[in-house]
């Protein structure tokens, strides 16, 4: 009964002319930047984030969000016509949906990736409303030495499921705590790392951080090498998927949906590792699994699910024990902060208006985006045909503005500025950013934890040991870093191996 | 290279975590996370620089293919322009900044038509200040010219 109960309250919430108007607003942006290949959500949401400054906390939620599921949907669209992912949990999208779009298929294969995207995300919304209130009541018995080893059990996960070097990912998340600290410590007043600058002692903005690492970097890795991008020109007819089609695709939607959705609370999880491990399941269960790669519809169906079921996902940590799962996560918690609301457990009791009516709009939101993505598909192939030429300086432009607007200080630009040099650089060297980004937004939460814990243990590391919840966070981060060195040193031996036998 | 930047990173945060006061156990000081921060990213520095080494040959061919066919003359352009922007925004004002620096992009950079490169510059930088100045009321810098 509750379900429903506050299901109506969210609706509620979002049904006025402004949410509501929000709400498309978000998810028009969220599509019109996954289509477009060189600007993500993360940036986006960064852009847009100081103009959020003006509007009731509720809405920017559902805007922000909306830009963060929508651009999901978008993301598809260039992967299946240009074989170009417009975003990063699409990259799988392109083996079969391009392959798809070659053989004159591209309408079915759009209108699975809609039809699939809107099923998950609808599921995902349902298990985000089923799962949250219980475990926002698990997490009202947290102390402090429970949330520090869960958010160092957040970060050895999210370093562990990292692309690249696990190493390189661990000290990401060192970079991200120590900037983290820069600015005034909230428990004594000191001043930390300001440099005698007066902006520098709130601390770094998370905007002009952000904006450098992902919006300026990407820019930059895009200008220094000529691409050319061909949109596929076959007649794009017949976007409703056939009845075999839907027979083939409907367990890879399911199961897609399913492990979108777990993935997607884990931090680092998100939707691309769901897009992932969903179509290398996929591939597993087939019974042609020779097909995939060639143009099979359960692999442009299954990704896809399950990078929107992901979204719905990665709200739980954030919702309930205020823990962000991803980039796209933190800048909430930022745009949360801004408006003074702590995300947490007690979110709930405090704002059940923006709890419920975030949740509600998803629904809303999943709707809008099925309408957005199917008649007006049209609409989103002409916009792949604007050159990349046109399209950087005004990246840049909203990012210069944007870090600008925040405070009015040239400062956040040449921080952000100065990231976006060190983002490329991070980039060209196989660091990745998105730890350092997490760690940033931690860190102020962290060291609160840890140093409470230590008052309260008069200086004993005994009271992370001693507490079940604790213990079983600190086992668990152990095992995984345990598991990587192993892994690192059984396939240095294989090498070896290799290279003695020539 | 990277790893002995990081290294430097790490050393240097600890050094001013001491500076900062890192306290006891009992009752840690400004400095206690962020010199637990700089002694792991020395350590995973350290880490990095092991890995390297150890597999020096296979890098430096890694190395040289990450800048091959890179155009350095549009990332650097952009840097400067961006550089440029910076130092003179609160000086000439938003709208002159904006308008410069986008005709410059679409023009110099992106060698667009002058038609194209105006058009365009005018109507972004035109449309962006009627948004943030008059919906949004954000503060935009008049410069000496007083707009």
């Amino acid at each position: 009964m509750d379900f429903f109960a506050n299901l109506i309250a969210g609706l509620s919430v979002v049904l006025t002319p402004l949410n509501l108007s929000f709400c498309f607003l978000g998810v028009f942006v969220g599509t019109l930047i996954g289509v477009l290949p060189g600007i993500g959500p993360v940036g986006t949401m960064a852009i847009l984030l100081p103009m959020t400054y003006g509007i009731p906390p509720t809405t920017a939620i559902i805007l922000l969000a909306g830009i963060y599921y929508g651009a999901q949907y978008g993301g598809s669209t260039t992967s299946i016509l240009v074989n170009i992912p417009g975003e990063a949990a699409s990259v799988i999208t392109t083996l079969d949906g391009y392959q798809m779009a070659l053989q004159g298929r591209a309408g079915p294969a759009l209108g699975i990736a809609a039809f699939g995207s809107f099923i998950a995300g609808t599921l995902s919304v349902i298990g985000l409303q089923a799962i949250a209130p219980p475990l926002v009541r698990v997490a009202l018995s947290f102390g402090p030495p429970e949330y520090f080893s869960l958010m160092i059990l957040g970060l050895v996960i999210l370093t562990y499921l990292a692309q690249k070097s696990m190493v390189k990912a661990l000290m990401m998340a060192g970079i991200g705590v120590l900037l983290g600290t820069i600015g005034l410590d909230s428990m004594t007043g000191q001043p930390r790392f300001a440099f005698s600058i007066p902006e520098l002692l709130d601390g770094v903005g998370l905007v002009p951080l952000v904006m450098g690492l992902f919006g300026i970097s990407e820019v930059f890795l895009n200008v220094e090498k000529m691409v050319q991008r061909h949109v596929s020109s076959t007649k794009i007819s017949r976007l409703l998927p056939s009845f075999r089609d839907w027979m083939e695709s409907k367990w890879a939607i399911a199961r897609g949906s399913a492990i979108g959705f777990f993935l997607g609370i884990l931090p680092g999880g998100g939707a691309i590792l769901g897009s992932l491990v969903s179509y290398a399941v996929e591939k597993r269960v087939s019974k042609n699994p020779e097909k995939f790669g060639k143009g099979a519809i359960e692999g442009v169906a299954a990704p896809e699910s399950a990078n929107n079921s992901a979204t719905g996902g990665a709200f739980i940590p954030l919702l309930t024990l205020g823990i962000p799962a991803n980039v796209v996560m933190a800048i909430l918690i930022g745009a949360l902060m801004i408006h003074g609301i702590t995300p947490g457990p007690m979110l709930l009791k405090e704002h059940p208006d923006l709890f419920w009516g975030v949740i509600a709009s998803m629904y809303v939101g999943n709707f809008m985006l099925l309408i957005l993505n199917l008649p007006l598909i049209g609409l989103w192939v002409q916009l792949l045909r604007v050159p990349y030429s046109i399209l950087f300086p005004l990246i840049l432009f909203f990012c210069l503005i944007g870090s600008y607007a925040i405070n009015n200080s040239t400062v956040d630009v040449a921080l952000m500025l100065l990231f976006g040099v060190v983002g490329y650089l991070m980039r060209k060297f196989e660091y990745e950013p998105a730890p350092l980004v997490l760690a940033f937004v931690l860190s102020p939460i962290m060291e609160q934890a840890l140093r409470q814990s230590l008052i309260l243990s008069t200086g004993s590391f005994m009271i992370f040991l001693n507490r079940p919840i604790s213990i079983g966070c600190l086992i668990v981060a152990a095992g995984l870093l345990a598991t990587s060195a192993v892994s690192f040193f059984r396939k240095r031996t294989i090498e070896k191996r290799v290279d003695v036998n020539g | 290279m990277g790893s002995l930047f990081w290294f430097a990173v790490g050393l240097i945060s600890i050094y001013g975590s001491i500076k900062l006061g890192v306290g006891t156990l009992r009752e840690p000081g400004s400095g206690f996370l962020s010199f637990l921060a700089g002694g792991s990213i020395s350590l995973m520095a350290m880490v990095i620089f092991l890995q390297s080494f150890l597999r020096r040959g296979e890098l430096l061919v890694k190395l040289s293919a990450l800048w091959e066919g890179v155009r350095w003359r549009r990332p650097v352009a952009i840097g400067l322009i961006l550089v440029a922007y910076i130092l003179a925004l609160e000086r000439t004002g938003f709208l002159i900044t904006s308008l410069t620096t986008l005709f410059v992009l679409f023009k110099i950079v992106e060698k667009l038509s002058w038609v194209k490169a105006i058009l365009i510059s005018v109507s972004i930088s035109g449309v962006s200040f009627c948004l943030f100045n008059y919906l949004l009321k954000a503060t935009l810098p008049r410069g000496i010219f007083g707009f």
